[in-house]
């Protein structure tokens, strides 16, 4: 029998090697086998230099697990996490009223391409010192810090992105009326979702930078914060294992959360492809 | 009740500018048109001749550099010549949205989408579509909505003749229950007679009207109908 056939013929894993798994599970070897070098190499040179500037892999996990296992690093992660969703969401909101502004208007285009391109040159370090010269410790100083320095980035891909929306569709919304509010839900954020991705990848990006160092200058809490003081006590394991702990969720928020997000909104042409 | 809508056009021109020659194109010359309240005109004229812009100017979405242009503010109805549908909502969806926008009621969708064939797929993305049932989602939201003012721009090309039989017995069944005032263009002759009360020809550029014909005959019609199918030889003479 065919069927049987087939069966057997499948039935040895080893066997198959072009099998949808096998790839999967190879896929995460190279990621595994540099960080394996990497810290090896980090241990064989802590070990050459024997400084205490540059600590082993044990003293730097054994920070790592004191902060985990202590509630510092979710405590403090929180905290800073807190700033930059508020500062990107004050950026994000702006950018999709003032992008879309700039794809439809040719005034409101050179109006705001100028202060777009000044933005975009501005270093994350000028906002931090100047939002806490302005703003001293008060919340508004990081949440400005975060939203000026993604602000232009964001309005600049989303401006980009109002260029690929279907003219079409306008004229069918406006023909059948829609309002304000349905032409923004249903028309242009959608139309607009692979820039806002883009963009929000890029805003989230130069966010942590600049919390960081908003944290560093002005504040008494966060993972900015932490960092300065395990510099001021020369304590170099604490630095690196905050900064290794704070980089990891960083990445997971970047690539699995926003990920999931836009699979999600992508679901529609999905059934294109299948 | 509004008053009953009434198409009005008079002197109307339209010059289009190619933004990358430079060259200019007189569509629209002088050009005057008026569809009495109830009344399905249907135009007819070979590709690129302007139909299509004159639909849209009636429909506010070209602005004429002279003339006037007088439509009131119906309720509109619009089947565009291509499907033009929101491809992150669900078919329902994009009839639901046209029904909320006009303050109706959003049970309708179904029934709208039930009379173009298409209830199975009322949950679909339009992705999944042929382009045929594409465009009778376009058929199906531009009849829910109960419009004052029915503007259809080939509406039924992209179908198989079976299917598009059936959406002409819709529209002349929608006509029957309400008379609406409508423009239909056309590349069919014998749709453009059977299904309106008046059939104007455009040749030319600037476009103008090369021949009209009156169509009296009691709906329902029917495609076999010696009378229409003779106007209809007429109508391809004129073209
Ligand atoms: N936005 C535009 N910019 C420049 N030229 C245009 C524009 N829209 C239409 N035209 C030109 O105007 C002329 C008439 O176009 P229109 O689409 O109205 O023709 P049509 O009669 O609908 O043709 P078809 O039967 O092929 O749909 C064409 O020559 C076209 O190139
Ligand atoms: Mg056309």
């Amino acid at each position: 029998m065919t069927a049987t056939d087939v069966h057997v013929a499948q039935a040895p894993p080893a066997s198959t090697p072009t099998s949808p798994r096998s790839p999967r599970r190879l896929r995460g070897l190279p990621a595994a086998a540099f960080l394996g070098l990497l810290c090896a190499g980090w241990q064989i040179m802590s070990v050459l230099v024997d400084s205490v500037l540059v600590p082993g892999v044990p003293a730097i996990a054994a920070e790592l697990v004191e902060i985990v296992v202590d509630g510092s690093f979710v405590e403090q992660l929180g905290v800073t996490v807190l700033r930059v969703g508020l500062g990107f969401a004050l950026a994000f909101v702006v950018a999709v009223g003032i992008g879309i502004a700039m794809g439809r208007s040719e005034f409101a285009r050179r109006f705001f391409e100028p202060a777009v391109l000044l933005g975009l040159t501005i270093p994350g370090l000028v906002w931090a010192l100047l939002c806490v010269i302005w703003f001293g410790i008060d919340l508004i100083n990081p949440v400005a810090a975060v939203a000026l320095s993604s602000a232009p980035a964001l309005m600049l891909t989303i401006y980009q992105g109002t260029r690929s929306v279907d003219p079409d569709l306008l004229e069918m919304a406006h023909v059948y009326r829609f309002s304000r509010v349905t032409r923004l839900r249903r028309l242009w954020l959608p139309a607009l979702a692979p820039s806002l991705f883009a963009g929000a990848r890029l805003g989230l990006s130069l966010g942590w930078k600049v919390i960081v160092l908003v944290e560093v200058f002005g504040m008494s809490s966060g993972v900015g914060y932490q960092l300065n003081n395990a510099f001021a006590a020369q304590n170099v394991a604490a630095v690196l294992a905050w900064t290794l702990l704070f980089a990891i969720v960083m990445a997971v928020l970047e690539y699995g959360v926003l990920q999931a997000l836009e699979r999600r909104a992508g679901r529609w042409r999905k059934a294109v492809t299948v | 009740m509004t008053a009953a809508t009434r198409i009005r056009l008079t002197g109307v021109g339209k010059t289009f500018v190619d933004a990358r020659s430079g060259a200019r194109q007189q569509v629209l010359e002088d050009f005057s048109l008026t569809v009495e309240p109830g009344e399905l005109v249907a135009v007819v004229g070979a590709s690129g001749t302007g139909k299509t812009t004159l639909l849209h100017i009636i429909a506010g979405l070209v602005q004429p550099d002279a003339g006037e242009v007088d439509v009131g503010e119906p309720r509109l109805g619009v089947v565009f010549q291509q499907p033009r549908l929101l491809d992150w909502l669900s078919v329902r969806q994009n009839v639901v949205l046209a029904l909320e926008a006009a303050g109706l009621d959003p049970a309708a969708a179904d029934d709208a989408l039930a009379a173009v064939g298409l209830a199975d797929y009322a949950s679909s993305y339009p992705t999944v579509l042929s382009g045929g049932q594409r465009q009778r989602v376009a058929v199906a939201r531009a009849f829910a909505v109960e419009p004052d003012l029915v503007l259809l721009d080939e509406p039924f090309s992209a179908l198989d003749e079976l299917t598009a039989r059936k959406l002409r017995l819709l529209l002349q069944e929608l006509w029957m229950q309400r008379r609406r005032t409508g423009l239909l263009v056309t590349h069919n002759p014998l749709e453009a007679a059977l299904l309106a009360d008046r059939v104007i020809v455009l040749t030319g550029r600037p476009a103008r009207i090369s021949a009209s014909y009156r169509v009296d005959a009691d709906r329902p019609r029917s495609a076999e109908d010696k009378q229409l199918f003779d106007l209809h030889s007429h109508i391809v003479a004129a073209l």
